[in-house]
């Protein structure tokens, strides 16, 4: 009896693990154990940016470790494209970019093409190519050229790299990994990084296969006057519209009367 | 020091803003003008989103209108009744213009003929300002005997708008003139800044010197009180249409800029006007300069942000 159940059991154990291995889930793998410095972000009057230690144990010693930091949120960005009208270069053509993630930087161990490949990197979304697949662009304004996707593409890689949202690090000495097995790295959050859910996936390869992948979920939060500012902006517009011109006039007419007083008049 | 600033979603350095604030404030009060041209793209390139730079700096502007206004009230340069006639001809105007824009846009390359309208234009105005000035600072220093030359003879037009019916007594500009006459150019002015998306300060300010015939002075501080009025109601239509008015970047810019549009109008009343005119054609002539080059120079990028529209009217 005893034995049969364990062979039920057994049975039951295989077919569950070869469900989840057919699954295109990270999470079917064995899980990378991570921690990160702290899990909450609060945005005060003096936040501007921040750095978070991430450490996590690498499941099969020696195999090669990726970590992706993405947004949850997804945002749509307006793009102006300028072009040459007659002699003058003028803002010709709009478009409205959607599925870029608001916040992109990828750290590997060591270049990632050396360690998956392009179809394995499309599957888990690492690298900017993946990215430029991903998203979509809709003409808002203009007439469209075929080389439009491409100069988009890269106009907003551009702007991105230089708010510090999107990087791709690709060095070892970037993401520590002790006698192939604790590996621990930080990613600078920018003050550009706002509220929201921020999610630092790491995945670990051995030949180019995924063998491991972990998840932490960071979460930024504005607290105090930061918070009642944004949120009474967005609830009492009214409210927040006539707060805002009666502050402007008042502070106008308090600086005059100050210094009309202390001049020479 | 770093600071956070809630709408726009990023830190920035406070005294950067505070010495901005009250360079353009400082122009604001000397000039007459909201200094929106030039805080907007300062800001943008900070990296302040373009939606919250145009708010926030109509926020702004408010009160360093506001405290250029009440120096100028204070010293006897602002007629209100002007001010009200002009503002409510800039309000009939903006309206016809935002309808204008619809109609233009449909038709296609209207954001290339208006940008070069606009350069035109800017250019004229400079140009013709500083041949102005530079010859009445001259015939100042030869001829001492004709000192006090109004900047234009009674011109036709003048005399047209005398015969209207609605004449009024305009005491501060020293006028007497029908009510249509600063109407009228309220509206083309209003037109104008609705097509090209811009205040307006630049091309008031000449319009009421010029056209009007008003006193260089007056005509600043008049101006200054009537943008106090138009850029709150833009102030207000954005926190409510767009929800893009960081008010913590307002006030630290407002910090500055009210303080330095006092010293603005301090520096304006030291000066002859002839002298505020060729500091404020310079201004105009280099800020064509800088558009032409921007509409001839092969950009260094080619994707930019796009620009929110400003301006609720």
């Amino acid at each position: 009896m005893k034995r049969t159940l364990n062979l039920l059991l057994a049975c039951c154990l295989v077919c569950c693990w070869g469900a989840s291995a057919l699954a295109v889930t990270p999470e079917a793998q064995p899980k990378v154990i991570t921690s990160a410095s702290k899990n909450v972000v609060e945005i005060g009057l003096s936040y501007s940016g921040d750095k978070i230690f991430f450490f996590g144990v690498n499941p099969v010693s020696g195999a090669d470790v990726v970590i992706k930091l993405t947004a949850e949120k997804e945002e749509i960005v307006k793009l102006s494209v300028k072009g040459k009208f007659g002699p003058l270069w003028m803002s010709v053509k709009q478009y409205e970019v959607t599925g870029s993630p608001f916040i992109y930087k990828i750290h590997a161990s060591k270049p990632l093409d050396q360690i998956i490949s392009k179809e394995t990197a499309q599957k888990w979304e690492l690298g900017y190519p993946a990215v430029e697949s991903k998203i979509k662009m809709n003409l808002i304004r203009g007439e469209a050229a075929p080389e439009d996707a491409d100069t988009v593409w890269k106009g907003l890689l551009k702007i991105k790299e230089r708010a510090n949202l999107y990087n791709i690090v690709e060095d070892p000495a970037r993401l520590e990994i002790a006698e192939g097995k604790l590996f621990k790295h930080y990613f600078r959050f920018p003050p550009a990084a706002t509220e929201g859910r921020y999610q630092v996936e790491s995945f670990c390869f051995l030949k180019g296969e995924l063998v491991g992948y972990g998840k932490d979920v960071i979460e930024i939060k504005k607290v105090g006057l930061e918070h009642w500012l944004t949120q009474t902006s967005q609830n009492q517009p009214v409210f927040f519209g006539i707060m805002a011109v009666f502050i402007a006039v008042a502070v106008g007419l308090l600086v005059g009367v100050i210094f009309g007083k202390g001049g020479h008049h | 020091m770093e600071i956070y600033l809630p709408i726009a979603g990023m830190s920035i350095n406070v005294f950067l803003i505070l010495g901005v604030g009250g360079l353009v404030g400082f122009l604001s009060g000397l000039f007459g003008v909201g200094g929106g041209f030039l805080l907007t793209p300062l800001m943008m390139m900070i990296g302040i989103p373009p939606a919250v730079a145009a708010a926030s700096d109509s926020n702004q502007i408010v009160a360093a209108a506001s405290s250029g206004a009440f120096a100028h009230w204070r010293l006897g340069n602002v007629d209100f009744k002007m001010g009200l006639v002009i503002l409510a001809g800039g309000i009939f105007g903006g309206t016809i213009g935002v309808q204008l824009v619809k109609i233009l846009r449909a038709m296609g390359n209207f954001e290339f003929v208006m940008t070069v309208v606009y350069v035109l234009m800017l250019g004229l105005v400079g140009g013709a300002m500083f041949v102005e000035s530079w010859r009445t600072i001259r015939r100042s220093k030869s001829a001492t005997a004709e000192a006090a030359v109004a900047p234009v003879s009674e011109s036709g037009l003048t005399r047209l708008f005398n015969k209207m019916p609605l004449k009024m007594n305009f005491h501060r500009s020293g006028l007497n003139t029908s009510a249509i006459f600063p109407f009228t150019i309220g509206t083309i002015v209003g037109i104008m800044a609705a097509i090209l998306g811009v205040g307006g300060g630049f091309i008031m300010v000449p319009a009421m010197i010029y056209i009007i015939g008003m006193p260089t002075i007056a005509a600043i501080g008049t101006d200054l009180f009537q943008i106090v009025l138009t850029s709150a109601n833009v102030t207000l239509q954005q926190a409510i249409v767009n929800h893009t008015v960081d008010l913590l970047l307002a006030l630290i810019l407002l910090s500055g800029s009210t303080i330095g549009a006092q010293f603005g109008a301090v520096a304006g009343k030291r000066l002859k006007g002839e002298q505020i005119r060729i500091l404020l054609a310079i201004i105009v002539l280099a800020l064509t300069v800088k558009l032409f080059l921007d509409l001839v120079l092969t950009p260094s990028d080619l994707v930019s942000l796009a620009p929110a529209k400003g301006g609720g009217h």
